[in-house]
């Protein structure tokens, strides 16, 4: 339903005497998302995956590069006429406490966008009540008891619900979900996970998961795409399962080997990769973005950048000179 | 001042806050012992009283809370919760290192790092302030980073995963041997938070330490943690040693919680939602067992009767169906 292709986009930080600094966040970017389908940006803080899921939103301008959605290419159109396709699009915001208007019931906050298709399509007030509560139900919520609620009154989970139903009001086709629930409490958590994949398998709506950890992306779909980003390139992209069992890019393999392990009910992985250094502003830009972290960099790392690409014996596309697979990631105790 | 690692003993903690319904126990009644030189994490989801536990340990809970009954035992301190005034103000710092939450902004923006060293020295009377920094640039460069640029600059210079490591260093500079770290990886990336628990986990060994961990990623207590507490509606409901716990836990709560995370490997449809949400402060059961509401383990006995606390060698648990189950077999 959308796809972009060599998304670019720069950021220009305000500089000292000297001038400008220019951040790029996005290095050409493809993508694509199918109607029903789901898609996962994972990477660390900073590596452009919010970036690109605003952009996919329509809550950000690209430098350059082609979006289409259904079809329809995006920059020759003018603003006003983009609006009704980014429309289809919905982001669902990470933090449930700031993204609700605290003086407005949540029927208010349902009606607002509601009344406005209503004037669009010539629809009439009950339609409006009539819709407010089956969004609630949608999202699992009693609309007799949350409607007349402030957001105060109702828990993280419920609210990220109402955000939920909120994007639903305009029978979105996709929902962005950037880092959806991180700041619900653990035991909250997989029931929101739970109700996007059921809005995916249900009403057909794809899902688009912006986060850093990789299980969740899982949960949402394991035959969807999973985009690894670093420094704004994607550096593996194949099937959430593919790379969750084959991980060939050592970026992957250090995100994977960063995750917890639960001792008592895993084991550690047997081959864990750890980043030579941590993330710092100033890396280098020539060759390979990761060779200077990478443990494993070889001759030609650092003159030429490796591009997303597929090379024999690989399932899923990398970006890596010397890809090989190494088992990063813990496993079950049960298994051994 | 003490230079190893101190015990301490929390026996029958009650903390209270004071509210319109008047005044609701945050935590209630417990009893918990850290053991000199090991690291106990503590999980509970918002709500649960962990960090009002947390702060107990310095005698800093803030009104309208205040400690209730009980006492916090620390070797070489004695009961913190008698402490007042310029006795608390010396222990803490000195002998209790508090580690803040990165994302909450805890250092002070107008100031150099170095500066709001200098100042943390003067407050607790160091007479070699040199010997203050020359410790903190050791201390920073152990932990992977460039002492002498950090402590030159100002908090906006530095990322998330620096600013957790400064919050470490500044607990330990002036050698406490007991140190909390409140959700010390919150709103950290994967990558930095292996990080951050890989420095934990060496400075405690390395300085001889005793360490109490506050999250609600049971993943953070999994990775750094000797012994793990489950915390529930201001309630211990669990604890032992951290694979113990979690290769066979007992009480529904920390059933459900392990059962609610998505792994990586395995049938991912095996990951279960908890029904329900944590209770707060007002809607916590004032008797009977905190977790019922959520349990599928329930019974009569449960909306009556407090669960109390069962030890079985080094596992503790307070679950009426564990009990009873118990005793069955």
């Amino acid at each position: 339903m959308i796809n972009g292709t060599g998304i670019t986009k720069t950021f220009k930080q305000r500089g000292n005497v000297l001038g400008r600094r220019e951040v790029p966040a996005l290095r050409g970017v493809d993508f694509e998302i199918g109607k029903g389908g789901s898609a996962s940006f994972i990477g660390e803080s900073g590596c452009g995956k919010t970036t690109l899921g605003r952009i996919i939103a329509g809550l950000e301008t690209y430098d350059s590069g082609e979006i289409e959605i259904d079809g329809t290419p995006m920059s020759p159109l003018k603003l006003k006429h983009r609006q009704p396709h980014f429309r289809k699009i919905q982001m669902i915001h990470q933090d449930p406490y700031s993204a609700l208007n605290p003086t407005r019931t949540i029927y208010q906050t349902l009606q607002a966008p509601l009344a406005l298709r209503a004037g669009q399509t010539g629809r009439s007030k009950g339609w409006i009540d009539e819709r407010a509560a089956e969004v609630l139900s949608l999202v699992g919520l009693d609309p007799g008891t949350v409607l007349s609620r402030y957001p105060h009154q109702l828990s993280g989970g419920m609210r990220q619900r109402v955000v939920i139903a909120r994007a639903l009001t305009v029978d979105p086709e996709m929902l962005v979900a950037d880092e959806a629930v991180s700041m619900i409490d653990v035991s909250l958590r997989l029931g929101i996970l739970a109700l996007l994949k059921d809005l995916r398998e249900r009403l057909g709506v794809s899902v688009l998961f912006i986060t850093h950890d990789v299980a969740t992306a899982r949960y949402i779909g394991g035959d969807g795409e999973l985009y690894v980003i670093y420094r704004g390139q994607v550096v593996e992209r194949g099937p959430v399962d593919t790379i969750i069992a084959n991980p060939v890019h050592p970026y992957t393999q250090s995100l994977l080997s960063a995750i917890p392990v639960l001792h008592g009910l895993e084991l550690p992985g047997e081959e864990p990769v750890v980043p030579l250094e941590s993330l710092t502003e100033n890396q280098s830009e020539s060759g390979c973005l990761f060779a200077a972290r990478c443990p494993f960099r070889g001759d030609g790392c650092t003159d030429e950048r490796p591009l997303l690409r597929v090379t024999e014996g690989v399932p899923q596309e990398h970006a890596c000179y010397y890809p090989q697979r190494r088992s990063v990631i813990a496993r079950p105790m049960s298994e051994v | 001042m003490a230079d190893q690692a101190p015990g301490v003993r929390i026996d029958g903690l009650t903390v209270v806050y004071k509210t319109p319904a008047g005044e609701l126990p945050a935590v209630r009644g417990i009893s918990l012992t850290l053991e000199p030189g090991t690291i106990t994490g503590i999980v509970g989801e918002s709500g649960s009283g962990k960090s009002t536990l947390a702060l107990s340990l310095l005698n800093a809970v803030q009104p309208p809370g205040r400690i209730a009954a009980g006492s916090v035992e620390i070797d070489g301190l004695g009961d913190v919760v008698g402490f007042a005034g310029e006795q608390l103000r010396k222990a803490r710092g000195a002998h209790i290192g508090y580690v803040f939450q990165a994302a909450q902004n805890s250092l002070n923006p107008l100031k150099t790092v170095g500066k709001q060293l200098l100042d943390l020295g003067r407050s607790h009377g160091v007479a070699d302030l040199r010997g203050l920094v020359r410790e903190a640039r050791e201390l920073l460069g152990r932990m992977g980073l460039d002492g002498a640029r950090v402590l030159d600059s100002h908090q906006h210079e530095l990322s998330g995963g620096m600013r957790q490591r400064v919050g470490i260093m500044l607990a330990l500079v002036l050698n406490a041997h007991l140190v909390v770290l409140d959700e010390p990886t919150t709103a950290l990336d994967m990558i930095t938070q292996a990080n951050i628990l890989k420095i934990v986990r060496e400075v405690h060994a390395e300085r001889g330490l005793t360490t109490l961990v506050i999250t609600h990623d049971i993943g953070v207590v999994a990775e750094v943690a000797d012994r793990l507490a489950v915390m529930y509606g201001g309630r211990l409901v669990e604890q032992g040693p951290t694979r113990e716990v979690l290769g066979s836990p007992r009480h529904p709560y920390t059933r459900g919680l392990i059962r609610a995370i998505p792994r990586l490997v395995g049938d991912i449809d095996e990951a279960r939602a908890l029904p329900g949400r944590p209770p707060t402060l007002v809607t916590v059961p004032k008797e009977g067992c905190v977790f019922r509401e959520r349990c599928e383990l329930r019974m009569d006995v449960c909306d009556t009767v407090d669960p109390s606390v069962v030890a079985d060698g080094s596992r503790i648990v307070a679950c009426h169906a564990v009990t009873v189950k118990e005793h069955a077999s």
